[in-house]
């Protein structure tokens, strides 16, 4: 049976390339899987055909199904169902046609300084000035957290979620979903500048790249002050457990 | 000996099973500072930092009363099967997209984070805060569901008219003709029964008689199983009154998950209002709203969870039909209107976004009012007066602080009517105006925005309901599904298969 050998093969790329989407939750986009599905079927064509005599076993049952009398039924049967098959499929290629999709970056590179408050921060030597509380004086940074967290609880949790998961009140209506802070893979991947930069400016202060006109994310910077933001800051940190990126 | 034997054995396991309980609540109460406190206050009086900003607000759990508990009318506390399902989440079956708590509220559903031992650990901690530790294990009796046929829902719509319409309005739109408070001194508006994904505790006929049966304690919603009631209803006739509720529902407006807007196009002239049959052409598209929490006067307690739109066009231009329930018409003459107002009363308002210009692609301008690139706004103000009527402008906007109001004579029209509950409004506008005015183009797809005022609700200036960036298409005409290449396909393939056929034949 080496035309179920093919078939088999083929499913298998296909389904490994459906897999991010069906388990991830991030599909390759339909087009590429086409792409690929192309090449593929055209390799595994070719390896299997190498030899005459396995292109011969390959195309067997083909040939069979329409030379063979004594399969007369099969043989209608499949016939009628390919060209409608076939049909089926042009109709529903050509009902999609989908608006245009931006590409966009999650995480855009910073700018080298931010200018706010009337002054000018220098991400990259910048840091949070609440931090060393967590080491030399516990008890005052628990109350750093604490007023991080009514920040939090007063200005972004309709979007970000009340458990930090991006999932909040707001956030199904919104075009660019809001990014989580849980996980291993947010913002522990973060340094505390970008994060600031990244509340300081909202949306409207990404690069080309970012997608500012279409990201929810507001500006703070006449909304919030400086401490307000740093300790929204720590606050992001603590409740989800994880640790800012550091300097090396 | 024997004897006190036996009470020192009671009193050892009184005093361990209270430690028992002890620890439970103990635990309860750690999870709770850590998830809960934030809206629900720490001491469970339902004023954490956030409460101000809800609408609903967060529950008070020191009454102890609960909206959206399944045990008597007569039961004061709700069963622990009930705490159990709203701390987990509902998990109605028709709900908000992504969301397994109450729907159109932010209290999530807690699955995620917390296990069936520690949700029952909240939920002992919740119960200690209002001073009861026993509560009831019985939920109504949903054995005598009546079958939703035609005769069941001819009954139940007689039913509602008496016994619901005076607060959800006779269409069930919820355009109550009284201003309602629940007993924590919260605003509350009957729900609208045409949006069954907006319900807290589910649509299912199973879940509306629930609600009938029980009320909603802590609302003026009462129970239609209380004896003492004049408006008390019999087992079969509250299921037929929820078959009715769930014959409401229209699912057709709840929005889909990627929705774009289709303009068909008509020849000869578009509908000047919305009671025109030419409508009936269109699709409906729904889109989710979010209140305007960017910039300055924010709006934290909207009113309004979608919006409808229709599109058509023709040569020259382009018209949309915009729906939404409203529970008023926001007009200051109209004495209903005033009188449930919450605080001032502003007209009503929708307004239609566009960029401008010709747009490049993948260039749309920022979604709040534009900025460096500018966009167009066509906007229908419902009537401040008597005399002075509906109204129609056209904003060009870069940014909110940029804003230029033109005049809309002759190039921009909008119409209103206000009906039972709900507002339709066709604003309609030119296909290709000067180089300030949006580029529509046959079969291509231009970005769309929507804003809303409910004037009822305070929303006046920037204190309103939007929606983001959305997609129209400006479908061809007669452009529908075509079947020629799909038949011809077929018919191609056939022929293919034909040939073989013949060719291997004539081997033999
Ligand atoms: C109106 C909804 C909304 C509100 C309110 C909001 N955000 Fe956001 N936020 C977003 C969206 C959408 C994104 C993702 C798009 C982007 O990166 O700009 C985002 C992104 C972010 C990021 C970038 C995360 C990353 O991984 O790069 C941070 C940090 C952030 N928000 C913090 C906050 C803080 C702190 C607040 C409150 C002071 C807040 N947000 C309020 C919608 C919101
Ligand atoms: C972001 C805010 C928020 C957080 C955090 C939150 N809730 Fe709620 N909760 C609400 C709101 C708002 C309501 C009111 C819903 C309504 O009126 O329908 C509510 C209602 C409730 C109710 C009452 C349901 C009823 O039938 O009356 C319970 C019980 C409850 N929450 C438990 C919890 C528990 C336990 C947690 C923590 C694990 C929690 N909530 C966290 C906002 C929140
Ligand atoms: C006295 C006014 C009043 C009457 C009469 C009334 N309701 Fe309600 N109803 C309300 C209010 C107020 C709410 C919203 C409560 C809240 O969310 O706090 C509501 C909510 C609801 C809900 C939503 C439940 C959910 O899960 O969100 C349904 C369904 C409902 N009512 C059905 C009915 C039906 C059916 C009747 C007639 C048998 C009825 N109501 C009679 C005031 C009323």
């Amino acid at each position: 049976m080496r035309l179920l050998k093919f078939v088999l093969t083929c499913l298998f790329f296909y389904l490994l390339l459906k897999a991010p989407g069906l388990f991830l939750g991030k599909p390759v986009p339909s087009s590429l899987i086409a792409m690929y599905m192309f090449f593929i079927v055209i390799t595994v064509l070719l390896v299997m055909t190498i030899t005459d005599d396995g292109a011969e076993k390959l195309f067997a049952p083909i040939r069979s199904l329409v030379e063979d009398p004594s399969k007369k039924l099969i043989r209608n049967v499949v016939f009628v169902v390919v060209p409608i098959v076939c049909g089926y499929a042009v109709y529903d290629s050509g009902e999609k046609k989908a608006p245009p999709t931006e590409l966009r970056a999650v995480h855009p590179a910073p700018p080298a300084i931010v200018k706010a408050y009337g002054k000018t921060f220098d991400l990259a030597s910048i840091g949070n000035p609440f931090r060393k509380a967590e080491k030399e004086d516990p008890a005052a940074f628990k109350a750093f957290v604490k007023e991080g967290s009514e920040v939090y609880f007063k200005n972004c949790f309709f979007c970000h979620g009340d458990k930090l998961d991006g999932k909040g009140h707001y956030a199904h209506a919104l075009e660019l979903r809001p990014l989580p802070f849980t996980g291993t893979d947010t913002i522990a991947q973060l340094q505390e500048s970008y994060l600031f930069w990244r509340i300081l400016k909202g949306g409207p202060g990404l690069p080309r790249e970012g997608g500012p006109s279409i990201s929810a994310m507001p500006a703070w910077e006449n909304e919030l002050t400086e401490d307000e933001i740093w300790k929204v800051i720590l606050f992001l940190y603590d409740y989800t457990g994880n640790t800012p990126r550091s300097w090396s | 000996m024997g004897m006190r034997l036996l009470t020192l054995f009671a009193l050892l396991f009184c005093f361990s099973n209270d430690v028992f309980a002890q620890t439970e609540i103990d635990k309860g109460k750690a999870i709770y500072s850590r998830l809960c406190a934030f809206c629900h206050g720490i001491e469970g009086a339902g004023d954490g930092p956030a409460a101000a900003y809800l609408n609903p607000p967060p529950r008070d759990f020191t009454l102890g009363l609960y909206k959206w508990k399944s045990t008597k009318f007569d039961e004061y506390a709700p069963s622990d099967d009930d705490l159990a399902r709203m701390i987990s989440g509902m998990r109605s079956h028709d709900s908000i997209p992504g969301w397994d708590g109450m729907n159109a509220t932010s209290m999530p559903g807690w699955s995620d984070l917390l296990g069936k031992e520690e949700v029952s650990h909240v939920a002992a901690y919740l119960k200690s805060l209002a001073g009861y530790d026993n509560a009831p294990k019985s939920a109504i009796d949903l054995s005598g569901k009546v079958k939703a046929d035609s005769a069941s829902v001819e009954r139940g719509k007689t039913l509602f008219k008496d016994r619901c319409a005076e607060c959800h309005g006779v269409s069930g739109r919820g355009d109550a003709t009284k201003k309602l408070k629940d007993d924590w001194g919260a605003r509350t508006w009957p729900r609208d029964l045409t949006e069954g994904w907006t319900f807290r505790a589910g649509s299912a006929p199973e879940d509306i008689y629930a609600r009938i049966t029980i009320g909603i304690p802590g609302t003026q919603m009462p129970s239609f199983a209380d004896p003492a009631s004049k408006k008390m209803m019999t087992d079969a006739q509250r299921w037929d009154v929820a078959n009715y509720a769930v014959s409401l529902n229209e699912s057709e407006k709840k929005p889909s998950a990627n929705p774009v807007l289709k303009a068909m196009k008509l020849d000869g002239k578009l509908p000047d209002g919305p009671a025109d049959a030419k409508w009936d052409k269109a699709a409906i598209s729904g889109f989710y709203l979010f209140p305007q929490i960017f910039v300055s006067s924010k709006s934290y307690t909207p009113s309004v969870v979608s919006v409808s739109v229709k599109a058509l066009y023709n040569d020259g231009e382009a018209a949309f039909l915009i729906e939404w329930d409203d529970p008023t018409n926001s007009m200051p003459w109209d004495q209903k209107a005033l009188e449930i107002a919450d605080g001032d009363l502003f007209p009503d308002s929708v307004a239609v976004q566009f960029p401008s210009g010709q747009l490049k692609p993948g260039d749309r301008p920022y979604f709040g009012m534009g900025g460096p690139k500018p966009v167009t706004i066509w906007q229908w103000k419902g009537p401040e007066s008597i005399e002075e009527g509906q109204r129609a402008r056209i904003i060009d906007a870069k940014g909110v602080k940029n804003i230029n109001q033109r005049l809309a004579d002759g190039l921009l029209t909008a119409n209103g009517i206000y009906d039972n509950g709900r507002w339709r409004v066709v604003i309609k506008g030119p296909l290709k105006g000067s180089d300030k005015d949006p580029v529509f183009e046959e079969g291509g797809f231009t970005p769309v925005a929507f804003a809303l005022w409910d004037g009822s609700n305070g929303d006046t200036g920037g204190r309103h309901l939007m929606t983001g960036w959305q997609w129209m298409t400006f479908e061809k005409q007669g452009e529908g599904p075509s079947y020629l290449w799909p038949v011809a396909a077929g018919v191609i393939v056939f022929c293919g298969e034909m040939l073989w056929l013949f060719s291997a034949r004539k081997k033999d």
